[in-house]
């Protein structure tokens, strides 16, 4: 506009401007709106807190050594949906008493693997990742060890708190 | 570069003549605001599909989550409250604007020959827009929407012969279930917005082959103007202003809970929404036999009128003064439509509302000698005061109620053993108490400022009852849920007005992304720095801006 206001027609040049000013606004509301919609489409921040002990047994029920999976309800909160759910964990007694809970997916892609006891791995059926007894990655495209979760037990009895990793990532990422 | 990709597509498709087609048009008697009408309404429909589209994401169109997908799609998603919101004004605004622009059309005459098809689209598009504001109601499944279904589908139902059939296609079936939710949804989602774009490309074709109908004063008629970017400019202004209003009442004047969908909840009193109120007044003035007339004759008449008015009123004068009897026509068909929506308004409703609120003589009202739940008397209250097994919450916790209608089922049920607003102080003898537990405040250990586990909280008593600790209370909290007493949707509204005597709002946005005025005081604050900025430039560059000589654009710089 200041570079040639001389060989421009006056009309033209509020023309020109009217056009410009129509994009500037329509740029500002398309602003305004697409940054809303974008924070709108990320979905709510991962919900913290609110983890609950879930009961899962009694521990003298375990056996020494070998990998049980156990099944237990629990109260789901996803979204819009609250429901009580079937999870399953696998869970190892070791002979000091101590247990190990394994989430019972796998940390590659998600699946969920189970316990060969042929050869007493962990095996995933999807990628043919495969874990030790002590959830350690033997073979197989799995990026990191089996996920523990947390554990406490009280009265005899065992107790364990529901968590979801991010699959694929060599660090153990809560979801 | 861009002229070659410009010239590459103008040579295979010929963009460059529709944009002009779609642009270029002269107007008669120069731009004008009040023209700004039309492209306001379609301004406010393009925010209706976008912001519609964007509530699917998730929206779940079933009777047992919609509800409820609504209420978390409001509170826990940033700017959720604003979509929903934008969506719930936006519908209330562009049936205003299509009303505005309606009239607009008749005083200037612009239905007159050749415009006559332009006007029978653009009714086409007004009954589009009220199927709109039919079907999207009940896709809340909340008590609004459901009896707007409701009553809406068996209005047609009332239509001589074809009227089982009509409510049937309408429903999927005889009752307002699951298959009329996915009927209103598809209806509302997909059916509707492609027949309002076909019908409004046609409304569109057909207004640029005649253009604007113009100034009926001859000599403001000489002079001319262009659309873009002059009306284009005065469009662009009129459609922000309108976006910023529509936040500032999403923001001001959210949409009202009126609670889970409820067929058993007889105190609520279905009326119709206010851009129905007319055909709702009018209906009260047919009884029996006669009940047709109103709930299809009425209607009809009024479409016939609209669809017939070109061909009625063929005089081609355009000048408002010089049609006094058109006129007086046109103001007595607005005056009886808006008396009716008044008279409608200020009515209290088909059927009056019980004096004291719900119908206390259904419901199995807990008496003064308490009705224990027959499952805690088995257990026993010491049993319970030691090893109760964990009670979880119903699904009434999840749900958010309606305070209002809980402050009246509160008073009905609750109040005689927890006091007025749950002040408590009514004695028990024979629990360690003393009295009934106040609520108003609550106990600190049923307290928690997330609405969410505070419902939770509440619900597991208002479910599972409670017995009081103590020798032989005489007072036992019943298990309203467990014995079917009050619905899961009765408790959610209870819960909500308790939460509310404790200053928590069961509705309070969680995730706002920013808050909602202060997100409309943001939006405001950047438009007002942009309009500074443009007009402090404007001032410094340049005189000639505000020539206005060429034609009616003294006010392009705001």
């Amino acid at each position: 506009m200041q570079t040639g206001p001389e060989i421009e027609h006056p009309e033209d040049t509020r023309r020109g401007f009217l056009k410009r000013l129509i994009g500037f606004i329509a740029a500002l509301n398309g602003l305004v709106l697409g940054i809303l919609l974008a924070k709108y489409l990320l979905g709510p921040p991962s919900a913290a807190g609110n983890k609950q002990w879930s009961r899962i047994t009694e521990l003298d029920s375990l056996p020494e050594g070998q990998p049980i999976e156990i099944r237990f309800q629990a109260r789901s909160d996803e979204a819009y949906l609250h429901t009580l759910e079937i999870r399953s964990i696998w869970a190892i007694k070791k002979a000091s008493g101590d247990v190990t809970v394994f989430s019972p997916v796998c940390t590659h892609l998600g699946c969920h693997y189970h316990w060969d006891p042929q050869t007493d791995h962990f095996e995933c059926p999807c990628h043919a990742s495969v874990f030790d007894v002590a959830g350690k990655v033997l073979s197989g495209p799995a990026p990191r060890s089996l996920d523990t979760l947390p554990v406490k037990t009280e009265n005899g009895e065992l107790f364990i708190q529901w968590e979801r990793y991010k699959a694929g990532t060599s660090e153990k990422i809560n979801v | 570069m861009f002229s070659f990709v410009w010239k590459w597509i103008n040579d295979r498709w010929p963009l460059s003549p529709v944009i002009r087609w779609s642009l270029d048009e002269e107007i008669t008697g120069g731009p004008r605001f009040v023209y700004a009408d039309g492209s306001a309404v379609l301004i406010v429909f393009l925010l209706q599909a976008l912001t519609g589209v964007m509530q699917i994401f998730f929206y779940v169109p079933s009777v047992d989550h919609a509800y409820n997908s609504i209420s978390f799609l409001r509170t826990e998603i940033p700017f959720g409250w604003l979509i929903h919101g934008l969506h719930y004004w936006g519908a209330n605004l562009m049936i205003v604007l299509i009303a505005l622009h309606m009239l607009r059309v008749f005083i200037w005459g612009a239905y007159k020959n050749p415009r006559q098809l332009t006007w029978l689209m653009g009714v086409a598009l007004v009954l589009i827009t009220m199927a709109f504001s039919m079907t999207g109601a009940p896709l809340h499944w909340d008590q609004r929407g459901y009896w707007a279904g409701e009553v809406g589908s068996s209005i047609a139902a009332t239509t001589p012969v074809v009227g089982d059939l009509a409510k049937r296609m309408l429903r999927g079936g005889e009752e307002m279930g699951p298959l009329a939710l996915s009927r209103f949804f598809v209806v509302h989602t997909a059916i509707l917005p492609g027949s309002l774009l076909a019908i409004f490309m046609l409304h569109f074709i057909s207004f640029r082959r005649f253009g604007s109908v113009g100034p009926w004063d001859q000599f403001k008629r000489k002079i001319t103007g262009a659309f873009w970017p002059e009306q284009a400019f005065k469009d662009t202004i009129a459609g922000t202003a309108i976006f910023l209003f529509m936040i500032f009442l999403t923001a001001y004047y959210p949409p009202v809970y009126s609670g889970q969908a409820d067929t058993l909840d007889t105190s609520y009193i279905p009326k119709a929404e206010w851009n129905f109120l007319f055909l709702y007044q009018a209906l009260k003035y047919f009884e029996g036999p006669l009940e047709p007339v109103g709930t299809v004759g009425v209607p009809a008449f009024i479409v016939s009128l609209l669809v017939l008015l070109p061909f009625i009123d063929r005089n081609p004068e355009h000048d408002p003064f010089k049609r006094p009897f058109a006129m007086l026509c046109g103001l007595v068909f607005v005056g009886a439509i808006l008396t009716l929506t008044l008279i409608g308004y200020y009515s209290p409703g088909f059927a009056q509302a019980p004096a004291n609120g719900p119908s206390a003589q259904v419901r199995p009202l807990p008496a003064q000698t308490p009705a224990v739940a027959p499952a805690i008397k088995e257990i026993g209250p010491a049993a319970v005061a030691e090893k109760a097994p964990e009670k979880l919450a119903g699904p009434a916790a999840a749900v958010i109620g309606s305070a209002e209608r809980g402050a009246m089922l509160f008073k009905n049920i609750c109040s005689s053993c927890h006091g007025q607003a749950g002040t408590g102080k009514v004695p028990n003898p024979g629990s360690e108490e003393g009295k009934v537990p106040a609520l108003a405040p609550i106990e600190k250990s049923i307290f928690n400022k997330d609405p969410r586990l505070f419902a939770e909280n509440i619900d597991k008593y208002i479910q599972h009852g409670s017995v009081p600790e103590g020798q032989k209370p005489a007072l036992t909290m019943p298990a309203f849920g467990d014995s079917n007493s009050l619905t899961q949707q009765e408790i959610a509204n209870i819960e909500a007005y308790i939460m509310g005597l404790n200053n928590v709002d069961r509705a309070a946005i969680i995730n706002p992304g920013i808050q909602p005025r202060l997100f409309f005081w943001l939006v405001s604050g950047l438009y007002v720095l942009f309009a500074l900025i443009i007009m402090g430039n404007t001032r410094k560059n340049n005189d000639y801006i505000d020539d206005s000589a060429q034609g009616g654009t003294k006010k392009c710089r705001q």
